[in-house]
């Protein structure tokens, strides 16, 4: 049984790429098949967070006016085996070059290959966005524990349910700063339900290994090391169907005390 | 003792009900009374020609009475609105901190302003009398 899903948010910035490539990447380091597909036509990130800017000979927009087979177009991550597959856009044409038609289409063919299909919609809520909901069935929508983001996840949540017949997507909030949280300088958990109402598939915190492994092209989740990783590692399991408990946010300290010790008595 | 009602007097207007919340970027228009069952979130609009009455938190903006009557109010189970319109008098909520009571509250125009009561009215329990 295979899965259609979108990444969104509304707002751009608060993580839609990155949390696309560690979701890909850790339901392809459980041995599911993956196939991510970068839906920001113009503005394609995808590639560069999973390092795969080189390796682009073909895109979407090639697949679509026939230029190539699909095939051609997806680009194997080597360091998943046989299990994720990149399917970039176009960098050099603007969104008018992909339709709703297009993708449904794409991602009809693609999902009898693959366990999941996961696209990465641009932001807004423009023909961009139109497109890349079209073909998915079910929504992660990211936020950030900004008032902005919030606002702005709560528009797109509207439209999907509306318009796109998208049922109960899933939430994920990133860059979560516990600390500032604790003192009452940051949206709460709570807070942030009591708007949006929708199921938490995760906290991610902010963490500095997710710049550096963005930089990197290499996605955080493969790092067990990090908070960062860890919290997508539990992500993961739960888009599988698993029911992990949230992770204990204040225990982050403990942890790196933990390593240090770790560490020290080497 | 005379029964104290809690409408401003508009009773019979067609009434809409929205079942559900109203996210951002949402716009209810209605010649009536407008009933929504759920919140009405930051950026959601309601506009009414009579009464509006939330059953959830009110937090987005709207406009009773929008044809000019002032007998409309505005009820909601938590009022927390970025802006309230009684007929064309306009109220934002006030800067800084706020007092945000845990009870339904209600907003009419009293004296040329729009104010902010108890719900139900007197904040007392209907007794017997």
């Amino acid at each position: 049984m295979s899965e259609v899903i979108v990444v969104t948010s509304g707002k751009g910035g608060v993580g839609k790429t990155t949390v696309t490539a560690n979701i890909g990447a850790g339901l392809a380091m459980l041995g599911h098949k993956v196939v991510l597909i970068d839906a920001d036509t113009g503005l394609r990130n995808l590639d560069v967070v999973l390092g795969m800017e080189n390796r682009i000979v073909f895109d979407l927009t090639d697949v679509i006016e026939g230029k190539c087979r699909l095939r051609q177009a997806m680009i194997k991550d080597r360091r998943f085996g046989e299990s994720l597959f990149m399917l970039p856009t176009a960098q050099t044409k603007d969104k008018s070059a992909v339709t709703e038609d297009d993708l449904r289409n794409i991602c009809g063919q693609l999902r009898e290959h693959f366990d999941y299909v996961i696209i990465d919609c641009p932001a807004g809520i423009e023909q961009g966005f139109q497109s890349a909901v079209a073909g998915a069935e079910k929504a992660i929508v990211v936020t950030a524990a900004e008032v902005a983001a919030v606002r702005d996840a709560d528009r797109v949540v509207g439209i999907l349910e509306s318009k796109a017949d998208i049922r109960d997507p899933k939430l994920i909030i990133n860059r979560l700063r516990i600390e500032m949280v604790q003192r009452g300088d940051m949206m709460t958990l709570e807070d942030m339900h009591d708007i949006l109402g929708l199921e938490l598939l995760g906290v991610i915190p902010d963490d500095e290994a997710v710049v550096v492994a963005t930089n990197r092209g290499e996605p955080v989740v493969v790092n067990e090391q990090t908070v960062a990783g860890r919290a997508f590692r539990d992500i993961v399991r739960r888009i599988q169907g698993e029911a992990v408990p949230l992770m204990n946010l204040e225990s982050r300290e403990g942890f790196f005390n933990r390593l240090r010790k770790i560490i020290g008595f080497r | 003792m005379a029964r104290q009602y809690a409408l401003g007097g508009i009773v019979e207007l067609p009434t809409k009900v929205v079942d559900g919340t109203l996210r951002s970027g949402v716009s209810v228009r209605f010649e009536g009374n407008v009933v929504v069952l759920g919140d009405v979130n930051p950026g959601a609009e309601v506009t009414a020609a009579g009464n509006v009455i939330v059953m959830g938190v009110l937090r987005g903006t709207v406009q009773a009475g929008a044809a000019g009557d002032e007998r409309a109010v505005i009820v909601a189970f938590r009022l927390r609105p970025v802006q309230l319109r009684i007929a064309d008098h306009i109220s934002r909520s006030p800067d800084g901190e706020v007092f945000n009571p845990n009870q339904p509250e209600m907003a009419r125009v009293r004296d040329g302003t729009v104010v902010i009561e108890t719900f139900p009215p007197g904040g007392e329990r209907q007794g017997k009398n």
